[in-house]
């Protein structure tokens, strides 16, 4: 008698189990793996919005390695944007929280002034950025007005990407230096302490003391920020449309114009999965090499 | 006897007063609502738009169209993917640009022209036929127009500069822009693609190739484009504009209604913006003639019935009336439809461009070598293209003929 009970209740459980996960369940469902699949689908698809869609296999694949003219180079320009902004907005908030930590008077309002652009629409944010950067605004005459020879950054191709990169850090800096901030002044000032009495400079407490014990953060921050820079898309749209020519079109931006402007939806999913593979990839390399420089025992 | 009587005249009053009101209920239809996607650009044209929509209840009071906008480039995104979503609306508004890419979201309705014997002699047969494909007619006409030169005429009679008039040549135009550049403003402002292909058709430059196929790569528009590109990279006469997504003739336009640009091309249609912000005289001319003369390109646009419409004989009587002698005066006097019905071209002239100089007679004269500006199904991708890599000519970073060559393979994928 006794272990169907056990059953019956096990059974019980699951089933108040099962509802309570409902609504999170129906919200994933519909939202997130319909979605995925569907993309999925399409992408094995030639669905241009108008007319007849037939099934072409890997075609699009294949097509995007291989054949399309541009594919490599918004690659690389994703690739490049990628490394550079992680590289420069992980640097650029991990100094920044040290600089507002050291403060002695300040501290939040100054958190509070580099965190507001974080939370300002990117879209109005570039056009701003748009009006300042076009030929004949504010920054080259700024430059001009200094004697600085300057080329037009969102003009010429090969300076395009750095205006791009310069906004996104301009706007998005400021949610890894919240982060890092928080992780620095988590730490007890007694381990720093007593690394001074042992006779650590401050650059061996920062590098041997406080670095590794905020490597959690760091570890989450450089993640997230990979993951959506590999996804920039709202900046590119809003300051350069991928120009001139492809010189700023990002992987996230190709699958805008392949979709809504070649109405191409099909071969839009395809690029969408390589995308979604890339991203995949480096967060696991990121997940596995964790364990060389992330400690959580403090 | 008196009694009966009472009641006799009384049964009478009633059916008098009573009997037509049934009736008049009973034969009024049951009340329909169209949604109408248009593209706008300013709030003068929504302000007109929804006045030729208010038109359509004025006429039937049974029908009520819904206005619903977006920007122009915006609306080539919004228009698939309602379509693909299955909530395209009643009425579809469709250039004749893009009438090969979208003709097939929307109804033939030359079944319903040949029904009621619609009077289709009033309309400039060539936007027309400029909204059809494949022998069927897909929309009704609202508006067309050559594309011209407008051009700030305070700043050339400031300089002492001869004023643009039909017949004038690229020597004269170059030496106005060369002129009018100075002091941080520009003699010109390029736009592309359909601005510069009405200067290379004037160079005897063609786009497309026998079969209507794209053809950017042929020798004479890449001179062109060389000629064109120079106004920017080399005589540096027209500022250059970043690749940002906006229409370059809508950053031209802003340019020059805020002085700081003399001259620049766009259709007709525009005067109702550039009457709006301009505080300076407007002087309207045609392209400057080349090699093979003075010929522009003409567009325009209308309006049609989807294919999903479900209540597609309302949305029949409705444009209609959006085309209609009422909504196309409106238009012309108001200066956003140079109008499709030749008895309204007129109002454009007198009323919207009465204080524009040159108007007539530019169009006039640009409409005698006009030619439709025809396109290929996939003119969207085509534009988007010139808007991305034209500027790599402008900036010198890539030679024009190279972009051509660009844009051409990247189209034809």
């Amino acid at each position: 008698m006794q272990p169907v009970t056990h059953r019956r209740t096990r059974y019980r459980d699951r089933g108040t189990a099962l509802l309570f996960l409902l609504p999170s369940l129906l919200g994933l469902t519909v939202f997130l793996i319909i979605p995925l699949g569907a993309s999925l689908l399409l992408s094995f698809s030639n669905w241009q919005m108008m007319g007849e869609t037939h099934f072409v296999g890997v075609a699009n694949y294949i097509r995007l390695v291989s054949a399309d003219p541009i594919f490599w180079k918004v690659f690389r320009v994703t690739v490049v944007y990628t490394v550079e902004y992680l590289f420069l907005n992980v640097t650029i908030s991990l100094a920044m929280a040290v600089w507002i930590g050291s403060l002695s008077w300040g501290r939040q309002l100054f958190r509070l002034v580099f965190f507001l652009p974080t939370f300002t629409p990117l879209v109005g944010v570039a056009l701003v950025w748009l009006l300042m950067l076009t030929p004949g605004g504010v920054i080259e005459w700024g430059f001009a007005s200094l004697g600085i020879p300057m080329p037009n950054l969102i003009t010429e191709p090969a300076y395009a990407l750095q205006a791009v990169i310069i906004v996104s850090l301009w706007s998005h800096f400021g949610y890894n230096m919240l982060l890092f901030g928080a992780a620095l002044e988590s730490i007890p000032a007694t381990y720093t302490d007593a690394a001074a009495i042992d006779g650590a400079s401050a650059w061996q407490r920062f590098w041997k003391i406080r670095l590794p014990l905020i490597s959690p953060s760091l570890f989450f921050g450089t993640v997230l920020t990979a993951i959506t820079s590999l996804q920039a898309f709202d900046q590119v749209y809003a300051l350069t449309r991928g120009g001139p020519g492809a010189a700023t079109t990002t992987l996230g931006y190709a699958i805008y114009s392949q979709g809504f402007v070649s109405y191409r939806l099909g071969y839009a999913s395809s690029i969408a999965w390589v995308l979604f593979a890339v991203i995949m990839l480096l967060t696991a390399f990121q997940l596995r090499m964790q364990k060389r420089w992330v400690h959580y025992d403090v | 006897m008196l009694s009966w009587l009472r009641t006799a005249l009384s049964s009478a009053l009633f059916a008098a007063l009573i009997v037509p009101v049934w009736m008049a209920t009973s034969a009024q239809a049951e009340p329909v609502r169209l949604t109408w996607l248009m593209w706008s650009g300013s709030e003068p044209e929504v302000v007109a738009w929804k006045h030729v929509a208010a038109l359509v209840t004025q006429k039937y009071p049974d029908i009520t169209v819904e206005f619903q906008t977006t920007s122009f480039p915006d609306y080539w995104t919004k228009l698939p993917t309602l379509a693909a979503s299955g909530k395209l609306p009643d009425i579809v508004s469709l250039q004749s640009l893009r009438a090969p890419g979208f003709a097939g979201l929307m109804e033939p309705l030359d079944a319903r022209i040949k029904a009621d014997k619609f009077d289709i002699d009033s309309f400039e047969p060539s936007i027309f036929k400029g909204l059809a494909r494949d022998g069927k007619q897909f929309a009704l006409p609202y508006d067309f127009g050559p594309l011209v030169l407008f051009y700030n005429h305070d700043m050339f009679v400031k300089d002492g500069l001869p004023v643009p008039k039909p017949g004038w040549t690229e020597a004269d135009f170059n030496n106005a822009a060369k002129a009018l550049t100075k002091n941080g403003a520009y003699g010109f402002a390029i736009s592309e693609p359909e601005a510069f292909l009405a200067f290379a058709r004037s160079k005897g430059a063609r786009y497309l190739d026998d079969k209507g196929e794209l053809d950017l790569t042929n020798a004479g528009l890449k001179a062109a484009f060389t000629q064109y590109a120079a106004l920017v990279s080399q005589q540096k006469v027209a500022p250059l504009f970043p690749a940002s997504g906006m229409l370059s003739s809508a950053v031209a336009n802003g340019r020059f209604t805020s002085g700081n640009v003399a001259m620049y091309v766009d259709g007709p249609w525009q005067l109702i913006n550039v009457k709006k912000k301009a505080n300076f005289t407007v002087g309207v001319a045609s392209i400057p003639a080349r090699e093979a003369g003075s010929l522009t390109l003409t567009a325009g646009s209308g309006f049609g019935i989807a294919t999903t419409s479900k209540n597609k004989d309302a949305a029949w009587k409705a444009i209609q009336v959006m085309t209609g002698p009422d909504a196309e005066k409106y238009l012309a006097d108001a200066g956003r439809a140079f109008s499709a019905r030749k008895d309204f071209q007129k109002n454009w002239y007198d009323v919207a461009a009465q204080d524009v100089v040159g108007a007539r007679e530019a169009i006039a004269a640009a409409l005698i070598n006009a030619a439709p500006l025809a396109t290929t199904p996939n003119w969207s991708v085509v534009s988007a293209l010139f808007i991305q890599y034209a500027p790599l000519a402008y900036v010198g970073s890539d030679t024009p003929a190279h972009v051509l060559d660009t844009i051409q393979n990247l189209a034809s994928q």
